[in-house]
């Protein structure tokens, strides 16, 4: 560029384009330290998150292995309370269905045959269920099955778009307002159903999941009858198949041995 | 718009005798408004295509050809095509097949009509535009020289020279009047041109082809310079009231190269008119306006007034990358979750210490138990038993004295 020292002149728009772009090259650097500081203090914040979720789910574990082991030195019986969350997996493909039903399974948004989604337990979603129950099976899963399907399926809704969660920023900018940041700051909603599971799970695409390795037992039929389809409660009383290995927390071997996700 | 606001062209002075501008130097003419018309080739290659149709001659067969026979065809049965078939006998042509257009001797499929739409019309707008076009790619330099002519030589384009040039009655002095403005190199290249046509056309009265030269354009009517240059090989000549659009862009390819004489262009302004003004000459007509009145895109996107209010670049463009598995991939899982690494370190250490325990007790358990370690169990046992019912506190009861054996 000329110098004001030779004779060779500057056209002035040179000039202004050159101020220009120095200013925008502060404004750049100026916005790049702040965005790394504000990511410093972030991860703090994330971190110790994450330790206090620990905490709280190791208590609430004991808590539940003491209470039950009071009530049984008391001679009572400790009765868990009932779970708050549930997972629903759509079993059955999309042709010949009834258009209520059809209807139902869009508003539970399982489009897909081999989808899941989290979903509260009140009256109107277990209505809802009941008229599904030949289209999906559904259980109630432990921690480690919210953490897991979070991990390797979650995707979150971003601008109508399927975003994989990569980063804790794609969180925070989806879910941000509501006051979860991180992954573990979601997979804590969606676990102890909180005050925000609804904006929390909507943000959650509906999982993908890969069909069952080893196959599912019997689509047509209920669980109960030996199928597939419908509630996945544990049945000791009624159970007199071999004894499985789907003990304890039925859903979470569910997702484990059936549908890969580890 | 001020003659001032468009570039001054300047006449060529012309050579010995005719110089009658001796002491007046060079003289200047304002560029006439239609050399900054907005040049359309394709508006002048719908025209040229169309005006070109114009002067032809109409062509057709006889109309009696192939039908001059009573042919009549002989029907089924006798073992031939159906085809008409000429009548009579005692010659070649009794019995061969007439009238039809496969048949030898027979009519043509579609017998070509004088009635044919031979000429075209074309809306004098768009004629009047291809003109105008034409004019104005004459101006420039590239174009003409694309177009294949000669004009290295050619001091300044548009060429103008001086009026003394339509007085010229030899053709020897226009060849030097040539020779001088730097135009003789495109007649020669004319003249040089001189073929036989390859192709049938030799023989149907169209034998000679050559290049196009120069095109000299004069102002006043009968000018003597005509008769001077028409002889001249390539050179042709045009008033410039009655502009014909198949000398100035001839093939419908625009850009001739054009000598202009000083009265001539000065009467283009009052032909064409200007983009405000209409013409004198033809009514109503005003020059057509260009889609961008500038066209530099260059020039408008470096302006300042655009560059203002543009935004910067963006060099970095984050794109997605591939996902990995948080669950398998370490780095991965602490991007997302920071506490992951202490959470595994502490599972791993616990796993260690329980390890560590078990083994301990195990081995404890299996190692045989010495004698003062089993004396000192042994009394424990005893001391806590004592303490057991003392706790209890059963011995106001007498049925419990028989046999629980309180010492009391």
């Amino acid at each position: 560029m000329g110098e004001e020292a030779t004779k060779v002149a500057v056209p002035e728009s040179v000039l202004k384009k050159q101020k220009r772009e120095e200013e925008w090259a502060l404004a750049k650097k100026q916005e790049l330290s702040a965005t790394k500081k504000k990511n410093a203090e972030n991860r703090k914040l994330i971190f110790n998150r994450a330790k206090q979720y620990a905490k709280e789910y190791q208590e609430q574990e004991m808590e539940l292995v003491q209470l039950k082991r009071e009530a049984r030195l008391k001679g009572g019986f400790y009765v868990d309370p009932e779970a708050k969350l549930l997972f629903i997996i759509r079993i059955r493909g999309i042709n010949a269905m009834h258009p209520k039903t059809r209807s139902i399974l869009q508003l539970l948004r399982l489009r897909q045959i081999f989808n899941g989604v989290f979903l509260k337990v009140n009256k109107a979603t277990v209505n809802m269920l009941h008229r599904v129950e030949p289209y999906v099976t559904f259980g109630y899963p432990n921690l480690k099955s919210v953490r897991e399907l979070i991990y390797k399926r979650g995707f979150g809704k971003l601008n109508q778009q399927r975003i994989p969660l990569t980063d804790n920023s794609i969180i925070e900018q989806g879910l941000g307002k509501h006051g979860i940041i991180c992954v573990e700051d979601l997979i804590h909603e969606i676990m102890t159903v909180g005050p925000h599971f609804k904006e929390a799970n909507n943000f959650l695409w509906p999982f993908q999941l890969k069909a069952p390795l080893g196959g599912l037992k019997k689509k047509r039929n209920h669980y109960v009858e030996g199928g597939d389809a419908g509630n996945r409660k544990c049945l000791q009383l009624k159970q007199n198949l071999t004894p499985t290995k789907f003990g304890g927390n039925v859903i979470t071997s569910l997702l484990e041995c059936v549908f890969s996700l580890s | 718009m001020a003659a001032a606001a468009r570039p001054l062209v300047s006449v060529q002075p012309l050579p010995g005798s005719l110089n009658d501008m001796a002491t007046d130097h060079v003289t200047t003419v304002a560029l006439p408004d239609v050399m900054k018309a907005s040049i359309r080739p394709d508006i002048v290659n719908f025209v040229h295509t169309n005006i070109s149709k114009n002067s032809r001659q109409p062509y057709a067969v006889s109309k009696k050809a192939g039908h001059q026979t009573s042919a009549e065809s002989w029907g089924t049965g006798r073992a031939v095509s159906r085809i008409p078939r000429v009548s009579g006998g005692g010659t070649h042509r009794a019995g061969q097949g007439a009238f039809g257009n496969m048949c030898r001797g027979g009519r043509m499929f579609a017998p070509t009509k004088t009635w044919r739409r031979w000429h075209r019309k074309v809306n004098v707008n768009q004629k009047r535009y291809a003109v105008v076009s034409a004019i104005a790619a004459s101006s420039i330099p590239s174009l003409v020289m694309a177009r294949g002519h000669r004009v290295e030589s050619v001091p300044e384009m548009p060429l103008v020279i001086s009026d003394s040039a339509e007085s010229i009655e030899k053709t020897s002095t226009a060849i030097k009047v040539l020779k001088e403005i730097g135009a003789y190199p495109d007649a020669e290249k004319a003249k040089d041109s001189q073929a036989i046509r390859p192709g049938k056309g030799k023989m149907r009265n169209r034998r000679y082809i050559s290049r196009k030269g120069p095109l000299i354009v004069y102002g006043t009517e009968g000018a003597k310079l005509v008769k001077a240059f028409r002889n001249i090989p390539g050179v042709e000549v045009a008033n410039v009231e009655r502009l014909n659009l198949l000398k100035l862009a001839p093939g419908g390819h625009l850009g001739r190269f054009v000598i202009w004489t000083k009265s001539a262009i000065e009467k283009l302004d009052s032909i064409y008119g200007s983009f405000e003004k209409c013409s004198e000459k033809k009514k109503g007509y005003v020059l057509p306006r260009s889609k961008m009145v500038n066209a530099d895109l260059a020039r408008i996107i470096n302006s300042d007034e655009v560059q203002s209010v543009v935004k910067p670049i963006k060099k970095e463009i984050k794109r997605a990358s591939l996902k990995k598995n948080p669950l398998k991939n370490l780095n991965v899982m602490l991007k997302l979750n920071p506490y992951a690494k202490t959470a595994r370190r502490m599972a791993l250490l616990a796993e260690a210490e329980r390890v560590k325990s078990k083994k301990e007790k195990l081995d404890k358990k299996r190692k045989p138990v010495s004698k003062e370690e089993l004396a000192a169990a042994k009394a424990a046992g005893k001391a806590w038993y004592k303490t057991m019912i003392s706790d209890s506190d059963y011995t106001e009861f007498d049925n419990f004295t028989k046999w629980l054996g309180v010492s009391q």
